[in-house]
């Protein structure tokens, strides 16, 4: 029975964080930096862009470039995915008079709701439990919502800057200045290519890094400022695919129960999704906690499953799958959030300092909430006179004083009760949302979800078999992420690449992206693991189950349009 | 529909598809096609017989180069003259260059990755392979010149039977900035047989030969057949075969007229880059591999026992 903890990834944060390398006149000078155009970013940068705006005096100190978001992916959009039932509250805060709800490219305010618990045949309907309940909010595409506000931030004159890693967080005297980006065109041992290009120091005033899940400089922060909450953070895996499908569905639906298996020993907590798209899309997907313990566990497997059920299977008819995609989602709560969101010259927003209430399956509107109260501290920075460690410990204070910190707050126990079993920790979840949080049932000790005592199960013989119409294999979803990443780079996916069979078996299954493959029996009791990271869609569930994703290449992973 | 198609050549040779998309606006209307550098003249035979009506020829010694700026003031010149609303490319890396350089130049529409064009109640309609070839999307211009670029392989290149083409000479006036660019070198990667792009027949193997020794059994069936060595993926990942070999989405994309999978499975990686081979020949012992799904013979068996077999056939029958 072993840990996947027990074979850490040779990673160190500290090879991340670097002094600036670039001679002083070819480093790249911005005003602020913000790290990831997605939701948390974007915000921010648009909210800098409003300020600036009011304060033309503030914009001439910043250079020619006041505000620069970098992104890895193709463009902003590409690697964002969510469900994505959205609370406007946020979005209506930042985009103020400028755009009613009805301007923004969504699917419309949630027509109504279901919720189910499945057995493998039947699906018995329950009352929506009250954080379940989305009355008022907003069905969207993240990754098209992360397009439109790519162009509002570019109208208000942010550069953004896509196809382009943080690498490496700069440091000097203590003090954040900057980020290193990645350099491109490398070889798969590290040997220059033809086209290849070094990375740049980009050097700012305040560097924002609202990286989502998973954040690479974020972790790489975390550990250099001693910023690691009271819990570890931990996971959960979302799956989902985008469906053509020949008749609208005229309502949310949320599952619970099947695939997933209620006893205790498996720790098998989540849920499915399936939202409409407007007329004739419709989005479906599975979301799984990764304190899991059965190495044959597949999300992507078991979503596929999932769509083998009747109930489901009626409302896929006719229909035809048009993307895929996969990302974790931070589900600590409360009590895994960063010590602080702050450090010299640096701030932390959105899914990356872990601001997602998992009982309400929300986090897109916190993210927006945090880049905009981001982007005020960083602009009080910016003002002539001002302390900046004052200043940028305000955005502590604002988010504490926000939504975000009562919400999260509400729920912070919410987590580990599901650790006792679903139905039990289901009802006193719904207690606890509706006392406001005054139900105490007490903090229980949270674990990483790579500590997991593993077990293997032959739950992986039961998959359905793929028939390239309704059930997948890993590599046609793969292909239906739009990921076409070049294979001779440099791997970027630190794991330790000899372990006991059930560590190998369970990185296996796990990636929904097929990157990880058992090898050979290296005769010792290990295994070799075998990796093809050209496959990886970047969902970060590796660095929860005991590797460590690095960011690959600019421009490299999915291309997601519709997620 | 007066059309102008881009010819490439190298070595005095015209390239495949640039005369398999000559050939394709032939069957549309009237056809002309451009052909620069050293010889250009003593292709225009060639061209006639894949359908153009008219070459214009530049011999000039800005265009010995192949270098795209030249090319571009080649073209433009040549649409001017001759009144071309339509702009035909075939891919290359130097084809993409002149066509992206001539719709700047003429800031006219570039329709990129096409793999078909035809007239639908009187316009010009382009097919464009979208989310990840799943779907083909019709697309048009709203202006002229329209100008295409092909997917290497739409076409096939045959001939149409047509005589000499009447051949003008062209030589443009060059912007200063179009022959700035020098070409210093140009180095070929040393290979045996036909390159896997131009081949007629592609012998591809996958993980299901089992070891990288294996690859000889494709080899072999390749050089009986007279044709190219191909690799998947997983294969060139796994440092079995190098990396030129390898087709598909990431790789390169063929269209030969016979491509035999060994121990390929035919995921859809691959299956994008060699979909629109002539006749596919897949043996893979496992019965659910999705090759079989789109091969138009299948075998299902030990490839390491048939192949040889199979090499040994294809000796016989060509004494």
């Amino acid at each position: 029975m072993s840990r996947a903890s027990n074979f850490p990834p040779p990673f160190s944060s500290a090879d991340y964080v670097t002094e600036p390398t670039d001679p002083a006149d070819e480093r790249i000078e911005v005003g602020v930096l913000v790290v990831g155009a997605g939701p948390a970013g974007l915000a921010c940068a648009i909210r800098l862009g409003q300020l600036i705006e009011q304060n033309p005096e503030v914009a001439e100190r910043l250079g020619d470039v006041p505000v620069a978001v970098i992104e890895k992916g193709k463009q902003p959009g590409s690697h964002l995915l969510s469900g994505a039932v959205v609370n406007p509250r946020a979005l209506r805060r930042l985009l103020g008079e400028r755009f009613r709800m009805e301007d923004l490219p969504s699917f419309g305010p949630v027509p109504g709701e279901s919720v189910y618990v499945l057995t493998r045949r039947a699906a018995l309907p329950i009352p929506p439990p009250p954080p379940m309940r989305n009355h008022g909010n907003w069905i969207f595409s993240l990754s098209q919502l992360g397009r439109f506000l790519g162009e509002r931030a570019e109208e208000g004159g942010a550069v953004i800057l896509p196809e382009t890693s943080a690498q490496k967080l700069l440091v000097s005297h203590g003090r954040v200045v900057g980020v290193r980006t990645g350099d491109k065109g490398r070889g798969r041992e590290g040997g220059e290519l033809g086209n290849f290009e070094a990375g740049s120091d980009l050097v700012a005033k305040v560097t924002v890094l609202a990286e989502g899940t998973q954040g690479h400089l974020t972790g790489v922060a975390i550990d250099r400022f001693g910023l690691r909450g009271e819990d570890p953070q931990v996971w959960e895996l979302g799956v989902k695919e985008v469906w053509k499908v020949a008749k609208p569905l005229d309502r949310i639906i949320h599952t619970m129960g099947w695939p997933l298996r209620a006893g205790g020993k498996y720790r098998e907590f989540g849920g499915s999704f399936i939202y409409p798209m407007g007329k004739d899309m419709v989005t479906i997907g599975l979301v799984v906690g990764l304190d899991y313990r059965d190495a044959s566990l597949s999300v992507h497997d078991l979503l596929q499953e999932l769509k083998t059920h009747p109930k489901i299977r009626k409302i896929l008819a006719g229909g035809e799958r048009v993307q895929w995609g996969a990302k974790t989602i931070p589900s600590g709560g409360f009590h895994a959030l960063p010590s602080r969101l702050h450090a010299p010259g640096l701030l932390l927003c959105g899914d990356g300092a872990g601001m997602v209430n998992i009982p309400r399956l929300k986090g897109v509107h916190y993210a927006i909430e945090s880049g905009r109260l981001a982007a005020e501290a960083a602009f009080r920075a910016l003002q002539r006179g001002a302390t900046p460690a004052t200043a940028l410990s305000s955005y502590d204070d604002a988010v504490r004083g926000s939504f975000i910190w009562d919400d999260l707050y509400e729920v912070r126990n919410m987590r580990q009760v599901f650790g006792r079993g679903f139905f039990v920790g289901g009802a006193l979840a719904s207690a606890m949302t509706m006392s406001k949080g005054r139900v105490e049932v007490g903090k229980l000790p949270a674990e990483p979800d790579a500590d997991q005592p593993l077990l293997v199960t032959d739950r992986d013989k039961s998959y359905p078999a793929p028939d390239g119409a309704l059930v997948f294999d890993k590599l046609s979803s793969v292909f239906a992420s739009g990921n076409k990443t070049r294979d001779d780079q440099p791997n970027h996916i630190r794991l330790e690449r000899r372990v006991p069979s059930d560590v190998a078996q369970l990185w296996a299954h796990m990636c929904p992206a097929q990157v990880y493959e058992v090898g050979a029996d290296e005769g010792d009791g290990t295994v070799r693991v075998e990796v093809a990271p050209s496959n990886c869609v970047q969902c970060g569930a590796i660095t929860a189950k005991g590797g460590r994703l690095t960011p690959p290449e600019g421009g490299s992973g999915p291309e997601y349009s519709l997620t | 529909m007066p059309t102008l198609v881009f010819l490439e050549h190298h070595g005095g040779e015209l390239q495949k598809g640039s005369l398999g998309v000559l050939a394709k606006a032939a069957s549309l209307g009237d056809a002309a096609a451009v052909i620069a550098g050293p010889g250009a003249s003593a292709l225009a035979g060639e061209a006639g017989r894949y359908g153009a009506a008219k070459v214009w020829a530049c011999e000039d010694e800005q265009v010995a180069q192949a270098v795209p700026q030249p090319r571009v003031d080649v073209l433009a010149q040549v649409v001017a003259d001759g009144g071309y609303d339509t702009v035909l490319f075939a891919n290359s890396v130097l084809a993409a260059d002149v066509a992206a350089g001539l719709a700047a130049r003429l800031d006219a529409g570039l329709n990129w990755d096409l793999t078909g064009i035809e007239f639908q109640d009187g316009e010009l309609v382009g097919k464009r392979p979208a989310l990840q070839d799943s779907v083909y999307a019709d697309v048009g211009w709203t202006g002229t010149p329209r100008l295409a670029l092909f997917r290497a392989g739409s076409f096939d290149a045959t001939p149409t039977g047509g005589g000499d083409p009447e051949t003008t000479g062209i030589s443009p006036a060059y912007r200063p900035y179009s022959t700035a660019v020098k070409l210093v070198g140009q180095d070929a990667e040393a290979a045996s047989g036909p390159s896997i792009e131009d081949a007629d027949v592609i012998v591809a193997g996958g993980r299901g030969l089992g070891a990288p020794e294996s690859f000889t059994l494709a080899e072999e069936l390749a050089k009986a057949l007279g044709g190219a060595v191909g690799a998947t993926r997983a294969v060139v990942d796994a440092g079995w075969y190098p990396y030129s070999a390898q087709i598909g989405q990431t790789g390169k994309t063929v269209s030969p007229k016979l491509y035999v999978a060994l121990g390929v499975s035919g995921a859809i990686q691959h299956k994008v880059g060699m979909q629109s081979s002539g006749t596919i020949v897949a043996i893979n012992k496992d019965p659910n591999a999705p090759i079989f799904e789109f091969s138009d013979l299948g075998v299902v068996g030990d490839v390491h026992e048939i192949a040889p077999k199979l090499t040994e056939l294809v000796r016989q029958r060509k004494r």
